[in-house]
């Protein structure tokens, strides 16, 4: 079975529920501190950074996890084809840690700024629409999203803003399909203004891979959106109807939920690896 | 001529203690780093064709007697009017500074509208934000090595070098010596200079 490190880092605190997620699509997924030995990393067939404060935000979001040892680990392992997926703080440690979108390795291309949106400032928690552009990602982590399809999944964050000052790293981006998450309204049209477009991010992202496609930076927290009875009564498209019909059934209710795609994406892309290797 | 408004915690500032801790494993050997303190600046812009001296006096019973702008619980400030800032903004001693300011906007706007709701304030344009860290360092020939440091410490570039300011969201300037104010001003109100990707 696919072994999943899910990093312990102080101040994240979404580890639990991010396993139990992982858990629910058959991986083996186990909460690693972020002081363990070097050898440990290795064990591991993917790696996810939670949700969260690492080290309280100080100086800024992501800019001290980002040098700690074990994420030079896991950039070394990134570089074999290990999948990473970082998840909202993850998202900001795999960013300023410059694995994301890493056109040159190791530098830093990108930021995470606070969100901008007109008379609204800060911290932002909410459910918002998404659309799977194609690219490289889209196999590690939206295999089984059909096409034009819109999810829904929440948002918590004050510093969600895709941005890079170098136009040149964000058309290549762009040409490239590394913005393989994006924002938009219910109908799945460009988002054009707030709420639809939460934090004003370049190109709409909601989540940015790397051009192998194997690190996924990803804002939104598809852990919160795993079991049905996660999704909002009020949402208003195929996944509000089921949750509404849903109501006093239990079993229903812990069926899975949109968020869920994204770890069943990954796990089928883990286990395919997985058998490839024992038939080789 | 704007007015000045910096703030700083009384308290420990886990922030600057976190900065000075990473940036101590950052720098070669050698090379030291005794102590970081970090400020927020506020500029207070006058409108077209005012002069701060319009507003400074409400702006500074604002600064002294409300809880607006600091938390005395935690935090202790400095109010600079036009007139008494002099030309130059000079370093605490032994100090030189980063100051870092958002590359794309630096008014903040909601915090002018509840400003004038509560403070009615006629002739102020604009506040705008920045945020100095003040660094103090010694290299091995006994100067402050101020470039090497923030060539370590300053603008991330990787995850080996750069630490208080991310270049893809914040533009920076040094502060070595008296830096003359109308530079600062021009630096945060001018658009941020563009970004130069490293070599």
């Amino acid at each position: 079975m696919a072994r999943v490190a899910v990093v312990q880092i102080p101040g994240v605190n979404c580890e639990y529920e991010t396993t139990r997620a992982l858990e629910a699509v058959g991986l083996e997924a186990r909460i690693v501190r972020w002081n363990e030995p070097a050898s440990v990393w290795t064990e591991f067939d993917a790696y996810v950074l939670p949700g969260g404060f690492a080290f309280q935000d100080r100086i800024r979001a992501g800019a001290i996890a980002a040098k700690l040892p074990a994420v030079d680990r896991i950039a070394a392992e990134s570089e074999s084809g290990k999948p990473v997926l970082g998840i909202c703080n993850g998202a900001q440690v795999l960013v300023e840690a410059g694995l994301v979108p890493g056109f040159h390795r190791g530098r830093v291309e990108m930021a995470l700024a606070p969100n901008k949106a007109p008379r609204r400032a800060g911290y932002l928690c909410r459910w918002v629409w998404l659309r799977v552009s194609p690219g490289p990602g889209a196999s590690w982590y939206a295999a089984s999203i059909r096409p034009g399809e819109v999810i829904p999944m929440p948002i918590a964050h004050g510093e969600g803003r895709f941005l890079t000052a170098d136009p040149e790293v964000r058309d290549r981006i762009q040409k490239d399909g590394l913005a393989l998450f994006r924002y938009v309204a219910p109908s799945g049209r460009p988002p054009e203004h707030y709420p639809y477009d939460p934090n004003g991010a370049m190109l709409e992202a909601a989540g940015i891979t790397n051009q192998a496609g194997n690190v996924l930076a990803f804002m939104p927290h598809p852990e919160r959106a795993s079991w049905l009875r996660q999704v909002p009564l009020e949402l208003r498209n195929a996944w509000g109807e089921r949750r509404r019909a849903a109501v006093g059934r239990r079993h229903d209710l812990e069926g899975a939920g949109p968020g869920r795609i994204v770890f069943e994406s990954l796990a089928a892309r883990l286990l395919a690896r997985e058998a490839q290797g024992a038939r080789s | 001529m704007s007015a000045i408004l910096l703030v700083r915690l009384k308290i420990t500032d886990l922030a600057a203690w976190t900065a000075l801790e990473t940036g101590r494993k950052l720098l070669d050997p050698g090379h030291a780093l005794t102590r970081i303190v970090r400020e927020q600046l506020l500029l207070f812009e006058p409108e077209t064709g005012q002069k701060a001296d319009s507003f400074e006096g409400v702006l500074g019973e604002a600064v002294r007697h409300s809880n607006f702008f600091v938390n005395p619980n935690k935090e202790t400030f400095r109010f600079l009017g036009a007139a008494e800032r002099g030309e130059t903004w000079s370093p605490p001693e032994g100090a030189w500074g980063i100051l870092s300011r958002a590359r794309d906007e630096t008014r903040d706007e909601s915090l002018l509208q509840s400003l004038r709701r509560e403070h009615p304030m006629p002739g102020l344009g604009a506040i705008r934000r920045a945020r100095v860290w003040w660094l103090w360092s010694k290299g091995p020939d006994g100067d402050a090595a101020a470039p090497y440091v923030t060539g370590v410490l300053g603008e991330l570039r990787d995850q080996k070098h750069g630490l208080l300011t991310n270049p893809h969201a914040e533009a920076s300037m040094i502060l070595a010596g008296a830096t003359p104010w109308s530079r600062v001003e021009r630096f945060l109100i001018d658009p941020a200079p563009a970004f130069r990707a490293a070599a």
